[in-house]
Order: structure tokens, then sequence, then C-alpha cells
């Protein structure tokens, strides 16, 4: 037992983290998650958009792990029916009626690439700007059956947050990356 | 013998009711699910026959609280075909049924009403 709990737990705390999950994300154990975090969320006595956007934001979130990770697995589920499964974690702190979301995964250098496109130039779109570009995303979806939805999430992403994407991605020994996303929601929303 | 379908809500999926008979869909809360293609197979099956027959009129209640990005392009999709097929003998209403404070919600139908010009989109907020 060199794992240390109490110590773990007290860092935690001392970081006002609320909520973590690390783990295999899969499709349909998102939803589990997601009621946990409903639940969590009715506790704060927080306006109801606020609360919201921390909830859209972690779904968007969830699928994005469970898309770019480059941790993946194939396990059986109960019925034996075989599932992907991706490596992540996922904490949720909340501070002076502020909450801050923080997502980590191992990506390829490819989909560091993508991300660190999408999320550069999001960053310099405001509320209004990020709204028309949702719209014209998903109208260009549409029309291209073939699209895997990619980059609709993260610009959602970028509506709920009040302040631009934070992240940071970080050389790992086997030539893949760590990438870190922190997103932080304030009541009053986007500024 | 008019169709009609009825499914429960569960925690990523939405209530949903077809009533063929009254020319009336509903859905109704929140909707994430990892496979919403696959989960409103047989909806899009049944508008995709009902919008292109003799119809008079339709009405599809919109009252979803929350939906994932994925969702909200089935969604326009859906909404699409019901304003590719609308016209003045064949009406179409959608009601979109949210709170003041849905923000999410509100802006989304305001989006979606702007390229509806066959249908008679109401933004419904309560």
């Amino acid at each position: 037992m060199n794992f240390n709990i109490r110590q773990y737990s007290q860092m935690l705390a001392d970081h006002n983290i609320e909520v973590i999950y690390s783990g295999p994300i899969w499709a349909g154990g998102i939803d589990g998650m997601a009621e946990m975090l409903q639940k969590r969320l009715e506790y704060e006595d927080l306006p109801f958009s606020a609360s919201q956007s921390v909830f859209s934001v972690f779904v968007e979130q969830m699928n994005n792990m469970l898309m770019y990770s480059a941790e993946k697995d194939r396990q059986k589920d109960p019925d034996g029916k075989e599932v992907e499964t991706s490596k992540g974690i996922y904490i949720l702190g909340i501070k002076d009626a502020t909450y801050f979301v923080q997502t980590g995964n191992v990506v390829t250098p490819n989909s560091a690439n993508i991300l660190k496109t999408r999320i550069d130039h999001l960053n310099t779109l405001d509320k209004k700007a990020l709204r028309q570009f949702y719209k014209q995303q998903m109208m260009a979806e549409n029309d291209n059956p073939e699209s895997k939805g990619a980059g609709i999430g993260l610009i959602e992403i970028a509506r709920r947050s009040s302040t631009p994407i934070k992240y940071q991605f970080e050389d790992l020994d086997n030539g893949l990356l760590y990438f870190t996303m922190y997103v932080t929601i304030k009541q009053g929303g986007k500024e | 013998m008019a169709f009609r379908l009825e499914r429960e809500k569960a925690t990523s999926t939405p209530y949903v009711l077809i009533d063929e008979e009254k020319k009336y869909m509903k859905l109704e809360g929140r909707c994430f699910h990892e496979n919403v293609a696959g989960f409103f197979k047989d909806v899009n099956e049944w508008l995709d026959a009902y919008l292109a027959s003799d119809f008079d009129t339709f009405t599809f209640d919109c009252a979803i609280s929350y939906f994932n990005s994925s969702t909200t392009k089935l969604l326009l999709n859906m909404l699409l075909k019901m304003n590719k097929y609308a016209s003045e003998t064949k009406k179409v209403i959608v009601n979109w049924i949210t709170t003041e404070d849905n923000e999410i919600m509100v802006e989304c139908g305001e989006d979606f009403r702007e390229d509806m010009d066959n249908l008679q989109f109401n933004m419904v907020i309560m």
C-alpha cells in the first residue's frame, strides 16, 4: 500500500476539487457519470445556466476524450458485447462561485495538431462569433453525412467556457503527448 | 391503422410520443445518448414516411431541456426535413418549449428558427 489515500484526499480538498473520475471512459458509461454529476450540481446554489454549462461541458469533454484518447482498450460488457474504452481523467472544482473543469488524456501527435489548431481558433472568437460558427459547422455537417461530428463538441465547450480554453501538451517518452484542457465557468457566462 | 409510439424517458434519452392519428409528435427531457441516430431510427423512419405522405397538418412539440452536440445535428436534420415538406396545404407547426433561464435551448431555438421559412416555428418560453 504505497498509495496514501488520506494525503490524496487532502490534496484534492486543498485544491477545491469536488468531483474526480479517472479510468476507462466508454460511451454507455457516460450516462451514469452524468447522473452522478447532475445530482452533485443540484447541491450548489448557482443559477441553472451555470450548472447546465458545467453539465454540457462534461458531456462534450467525455466524448472528446472518447474520440481523441490514444490509450484505447476493448472490453466485454456484461452482455458480452465488445465496447471500446478510452483512458482519461476528469476533475471538477468549485471555488468562489466559479467552476473549473480539467481533463487529461494521452493523444497522438496528429490529434494534438488538430486539437491545437481548433482550440487556438476558437479562442479568437467572442460569444456571438462562436454561436455563428457553431451553427455554420452544424449546417456544413448536415450537408456532409460522412462527417463524424469533428469540432462541434469543442465549439460547444468554448461557448460555455467563461474564459478562453487553456490547454497544454506534454511530450511523453513513447512519442505520444499528454493533453490537458482547462475550462472555467462563472456565473453570468462568457465574458 | 395510425402509427403510435410512446417511449419513457431515461437518463440520456427523452420521452418520445408519436400519435399519427392526432398528427402529433413530442420530445421531452434530456438527450445525450451515445448512439442518438440509433435511438431515433424508428422516429425518423416514421417521420420520413409521414412527411412524404399527403398530410394536411403536423405538430411537433419539442420540450427538450438539454441535448449534446451530436443530438443537435440530428434535430436540425429533422427540422430541415419538416421545412422541406411544409407548405400552405401541408402545415407544420413546431413549438420550441423551454424555460427563460435555459440559455442553451433558447439560443438553439432562435438559431434553428432562422432557417425554417416554411414552418410555423413558435418559441414557447415559460
